[in-house]
């Protein structure tokens, strides 16, 4: 009888691993929840939060959309992620949906190469905000900066590529009680002066202790974050002065061209003032922080070696879940015209505008499933779908009509002021900032200066800045190119039989952007070929 | 008049539509030894001068179809026209302007009601603002010739383009704010541009009248700007040029 049952169990087992193996190698799929249509979403949110803030929202899309399964990818976005995303794109193999930069250093083409304009789409309203506040109005105009950075970072003048997802903005998050023990005071710094006290307050009380520590948590990250924002103070002239397209906004394209034109440098005394700054941030970190990563940096803040971590309202969940400590987040005071070391060289208050959008997801053009990757991206910038997001997240959301939670309120409390350039002149071009960053230990240090790092700048940067606008120059016609047989085929899809209207629209925008984007690659070119003996 | 899409056939819808979804060698596989029509063999063209990596050699072959097509009298001569003149601007690894100048030239003057030739001009007047000046005559307009080719265009949607245009290489050529102001003026009116293009035309015709000394040009573009874009990033700087705008206008009732 044993016998008998033992032979039972092997043949069962025999079938089952056949039945196994048939599944396997003639399938590839799982035996159950197999649904038709799988989409896959690569971002490199990996913080604490925005993977729970993006599952919540698939988990109910799945209910919603029984047929489409979202693989959420998470990929460690600053050392893996562009080569990750290059090499999948080029081999065919993207994923349907992922997450672009424009500060991804040597990516700048990948929109204009993989990625699918939505420009079309955005002009309708987004069908999952039926029932919301936001019912008929064109999805584009749903986002709370109706995509700012999505327009701006377009390489096509007239395309938008992308939606977002969240809104962040820039925070000094302090350990209170460190700062009471320090200063006496929890009161928030309201001028950039005041902070400078209290980093000199930080400075004295270490040496008198001999305790380690400093005013800010140190690394390259964050030490590049906290630059770029005390450096465009001062820029905020030079900046009005270069305007000649009149934008109130300084593109990098022109503020590379007007590099080569000899119309600033590194020595001109705002820009002077500026890396003043940037040196008295970095003098509060801890020596060797451009070697460190960003998870250093809160690593230092957590042992409460930091009386504050600068860094995007992105590390606030993971602040606020990981510390024993109380933080409270502070604006860092803008520099002001009354400041006593640079105001001279400050027009006037810097803004933080209202709250640009972030975390930009785009739809790859060769997605096998683009219809339901399309379906999934309006759902997640949807109200109810950008609700689930805030909520298990912790992150503020971009589409209005989303409620935010109360401890992240304070989050959208933007300094108000002049923006006139959205980068300062240490990052508008991947091979000036490989300049800047190779000679940045020049301004650290007891003998840095900013005398030694601007000669070291205006030496190798006419090379860099020159191969830099070719870039851009060459990048636009990248984009330019192709358009010419696209624009060839929708005029035909467009004629019919039966003439498409919707082709027709695309057609005439299609021509009107490649238009314009020649006539900035012209442009480029004129700078180039006029600047070309200068030095 | 034949155009590729009036004889369309399943086949030929689906080249077009591989070549809008930049899938070219899908196209050349179907149609490498099946082209005996006009539309099948401008697809075949379109389609290997899209091909990856894009080589001279490829260009080459794209055009011999090009002259052969532009000989007709269609449509498709019409594109095809364009399309050679466009592979002398943009796609052999050495640009020859002057030969697609002369190319978009000689379409404008044999089909000048096409789309094609009318998008030709205002290739052509690129091309006359930046890379081939007039430099015969000393201190030349520069804006006029192009300028002379907007007569030339009857298409709105091109017209606002090439006004754009001549309103943008007015500035990079450093043209009086007066001369170039009404172009950017007149791109804006015919309405349509989308995207941050907008945005940025509204508050470069509001700050460069500003500075052109129109101030009632200026409070008009700057209160669009603050009704349309309430709450971006510009428009705390755009409230202070405003103001300024209308301090001139004060100024000038009280003078």
């Amino acid at each position: 009888m044993r016998r008998r049952t033992r032979r039972f169990g092997f043949w069962l087992l025999l079938l089952a691993y056949g039945v196994a193996s048939y599944w396997v190698f003639t399938r590839s799929t799982p035996v159950i929840n197999e649904r038709p249509v799988t989409i896959r979403f690569a971002h490199w949110q990996i913080e604490r939060g925005p993977p729970d803030g993006v599952a919540a929202a698939i988990k109910r899309y799945e209910e919603l959309n029984p047929r489409v399964k979202v693989e959420q990818l998470l990929v460690p976005g600053a050392t893996i992620y562009p080569q990750w995303m290059r090499s999948n794109l080029a081999g065919g193999m993207g994923p349907d949906l992922m997450e672009w930069g424009m500060w991804m250093s040597g990516t700048k083409d990948i929109p204009a190469r993989y990625f699918e304009p939505l420009t079309a789409e955005l002009a309708q309203p987004n069908p999952y905000n039926r029932g919301t506040s936001q019912e008929k109005i064109p999805w584009e105009k749903t986002f709370h900066d109706q995509l700012l950075g999505p327009r701006r970072d377009s390489p096509d003048p007239g395309q938008i590529y992308a939606v977002t997802i969240s809104e962040t903005s820039v925070r000094l998050f302090c350990n209170i009680e460190l700062l009471k023990t320090i200063t006496g005071s929890v009161a928030a710094p309201k001028t950039y002066d005041d902070f400078r006290q209290i980093l000199a307050k930080v400075q004295d009380y270490a040496r008198r202790t001999g305790r380690l520590i400093y005013g800010l948590a140190g690394s390259r990250d964050n030490g590049l974050w906290v630059a770029e924002n005390v450096f465009s103070g001062p820029l905020l002239g030079v900046t009005r002065e270069l305007d000649d397209p009149g934008y109130l906004y300084l593109y990098d394209r022109n503020a590379l061209a007007a590099y080569l034109e000899g119309r600033w440098n590194y020595h001109t005394p705002a820009v002077e003032a500026g890396m003043t700054l940037i040196q008295e941030m970095a003098k509060a970190m801890k020596p060797g922080f451009l070697q460190l990563l960003r998870n250093d940096a809160m690593l230092e803040f957590f042992r409460g070696e930091a009386v504050f971590i600068y860094t995007g309202t992105y590390d606030a969940t993971t602040l606020r879940r990981m510390s024993t400590f109380k933080v409270v987040p502070m604006r860092l005071p803008s520099v002001t015209p009354d400041d006593p070391v640079v105001g001279r060289y400050v027009i006037g208050i810097g803004g933080e505008g209202s709250g640009e959008t972030g975390v930009a997801i785009y739809l790859n053009r060769n997605s096998a499933h683009k219809a339901e990757a399309l379906d999934f991206l309006r759902f997640l910038t949807s109200v109810p779908g950008n609700q689930l997001f805030t909520d298990n997240s912790g992150w503020l959301p971009s589409v209005n009509g989303v409620r935010v939670p109360d401890e992240i309120k304070n989050f959208r409390e933007y300094q108000l002021g002049y923006t006139l350039g959205q980068a300062p002149f240490d990052i508008i071009g991947s091979e000036m900032n490989l300049v800047w960053n190779q000679n940045f230990y020049r301004l650290m240090g007891e003998h840095g200066s900013v005398g030694q790092f601007a000669d070291a700048l205006d030496q190798a940067m006419p090379v860099a800045i020159r191969k830099d606008l070719q870039n851009e120059m060459r990048n636009t016609l990248l984009l330019v190119r192709p358009q010419d047989s696209i624009i060839v085929a929708t005029a035909e899809l467009a004629a019919g039989p039966p003439a498409d209207e919707a082709q027709s629209v695309r057609q005439h925008g299609m021509e009107a952007g490649q238009t314009m984007s020649e006539g900035l690659a012209f442009q480029m070119q004129l700078e180039l070929e006029k600047t070309a003996g200068k030095k | 008049m034949l155009t590729a899409a009036a004889s369309a056939s399943p086949g030929l819808d689906q080249a077009w539509t591989a070549l809008v979804n930049s899938r070219p060698k899908d196209v050349l596989r179907v149609l490498d030894h099946d082209r005996t029509s006009r539309p099948e063999r401008l697809a075949w063209a379109v389609a290997q001068m899209s091909v990856q990596p894009a080589t001279d050699d490829n260009m080459r072959s794209a055009e011999s179809v090009f002259t052969e097509l532009a000989g007709g009298d269609d449509e498709i001569a019409a594109e095809a026209a364009y399309l050679q003149a466009r592979l002398y601007q943009l796609h052999y690894a050495q640009p020859d302007y002057a030969k697609a100048a002369e190319l978009y030239q000689a379409l404008a003057a044999r089909r000048p009601e096409s789309h094609w030739a009318q998008l030709g001009l205002v290739k052509l007047a690129m091309l006359k603002l930046y890379v081939l000046p007039d430099t015969t005559v000393a201190g030349a307009d520069l804006l006029a010739p192009a300028e002379a080719l907007l007569t030339q265009i009857h298409e709105p949607l091109l017209q606002r383009d090439l006004h754009l245009q001549i309103g943008q290489a007015g500035i990079e050529l450093k043209q009086p704010l007066k001369r170039l102001l009404p172009h950017l003026v007149a791109a804006d009116r015919v309405g349509g541009i989308s995207g941050t293009a907008h945005e940025d035309l509204i508050v470069q015709i509001g700050v460069l009248s500003l500075r052109a000394g129109l101030p009632a040009q200026a409070k008009d573009y700057f209160e669009r700007y603050l009704a349309e874009y309430p709450d971006n990033v510009r428009a705390w700087t755009i409230k202070r040029q405003l103001a300024d705008a209308e301090q001139q206008l004060k100024a000038e009732d009280s003078r």
